[in-house]
């Protein structure tokens, strides 16, 4: 199977957590009790029921005005996966990789409890989790049946404004320099596509990545 | 070491069983336990309409041959919404399958604080006692001019969201049947 990858586009994000649902509906996972804490993203992070998450985050914009960043986060599936490199030294294939590109945390990482932070901290974007219903470290998966059986990942399904989208390598990367020359267009020249070359999730934002979600 | 032919076959058997056996004490699993198993695969596809809104998306829900309910998504053939879900739409499996959903009405009789479950038969005839005692008691038959109206004011209705249209259009003709005026519906407001 050709690689697949994901391409994300800020621009057309509505915030609506229509992907963060269907992800939750899909695998079933149950909720995470949460407290209101000033913004519309729930939960503050990722953690063992959420493998996909809207994060909303609010920056002045002009005078008296807030400009609202959307940003839908989940694993970015990495063409050389930092997690995989860092767990291969404690256990060896507990993360594996199919051939379709889909990093996957499997059973034995059930035994790399001790090593999970260093597993998380690997990882540039802080996205494995432990979690305690599985007792294993999880994250998200692409959806690895439905993509093997020819369908989208449950997220990319439900998007409904054409932000999330799931492909192959050539058709999504065509579609992403696409959406990059319509963006900068629309924002005055700005725009760019997150690590092109390494990740198979691919970004495009309009404004500095900082202002999207907390870099670490 | 001399062998005989004889020894020589009945070593090397030995020698190949040693080998066959050092075989199985390794790990034969495979080494992912992540095989593809799609749950919905053998499952029966439905389409519906989602509940919620006015915009109305097509879905199409998974159920088990028990009847069981397994999954709930997009239709990509439905021109609406050709797939898509917002996060209302993709959350549906759970209007059905929750341990916090509702499965008898609730009751709170006149000047009580609490809300009590009673049965689907007495809420039902407790409903149509009192509309029948309001239509009664308020039912107009010709306004202050004298021009023929058979109608009441005493009673409104609105509709729930998660009707669909057929049973809209049952509900407003047995409301207007019995004379109301006030027919409301959750999408319109």
């Amino acid at each position: 199977m050709a690689g697949k990858f994901f391409f994300i586009d800020t621009t057309r994000c509505t915030a609506c957590r229509g992907c963060q649902t269907a992800c939750k509906q899909y695998k079933k996972h149950g909720v995470t009790k949460t407290k209101q804490y000033g913004t519309y993203q729930n939960p503050p992070d990722l953690d063992g029921n959420t493998f996909r998450l809207v994060r909303f985050s609010e920056h002045p914009a002009k005078v008296n005005s807030m400009a609202w960043y959307f940003f839908t986060e989940a694993c970015r599936h990495c063409l050389k996966p930092a997690c995989k490199k860092k767990a291969d030294q404690i256990l060896k294939d507990a993360i594996i990789v199919k051939d379709y590109g889909a990093v996957l945390f499997s059973k034995k990482t059930k035994d790399l409890e001790k090593s999970f932070k260093a597993i998380k901290q690997a990882c540039p974007w802080s996205i494995p989790t432990w979690s305690k219903d599985e007792k294993q470290i999880v994250k998200c998966n692409m959806c690895y049946d439905r993509v093997e059986a020819g369908l989208f990942p449950a997220c990319a399904k439900a998007c409904p404004t054409g932000a999330l989208n799931f492909g192959d390598e050539a058709e999504i990367k065509k579609l992403a320099n696409e959406r990059l020359k319509a963006a900068k267009k629309k924002f005055d020249g700005r725009g760019e596509i997150l690590d092109l070359e390494d990740v198979r999730a691919l970004y495009l934002i309009t404004d500095v990545q900082a202002k999207y979600r907390p870099v670490a | 070491m001399s062998l005989t032919r004889r020894e020589f076959l009945k070593w090397s058997g030995t020698a190949g069983a040693a080998a066959a056996a050092m075989c199985l004490g390794f790990d034969l699993r495979p080494v992912s336990s992540y095989a593809a198993d799609l749950k919905i695969l053998k499952a029966k596809e439905t389409t519906s309409i989602c509940p919620y809104c006015a915009v109305g998306c097509g879905l199409i829900v998974h159920t088990k041959k028990s009847g069981k309910l397994l999954n709930a998504e997009g239709d990509p053939d439905h021109p609406i919404n050709e797939g898509a879900l917002c996060a209302k739409g993709a959350a549906l499996y759970q209007m059905t399958v929750n341990k916090n959903r509702m499965k008898n009405p609730l009751y709170r009789a006149p000047e009580s604080d609490e809300w009590e479950e009673i049965e689907w038969d007495e809420a039902i005839e407790k409903i149509a006692k009192r509309i029948k005692e309001t239509r009664d008691a308020t039912f107009t038959e010709k306004n202050a001019k004298g021009q023929m109206v058979n109608r009441t004011t005493g009673i409104a209705h609105v509709g729930s969201a998660a009707l669909d249209n057929e049973e809209c259009w049952l509900l407003q003709g047995i409301m207007r049947a019995m004379g109301l005026v006030y027919i409301e519906h959750q999408a319109r407001i």
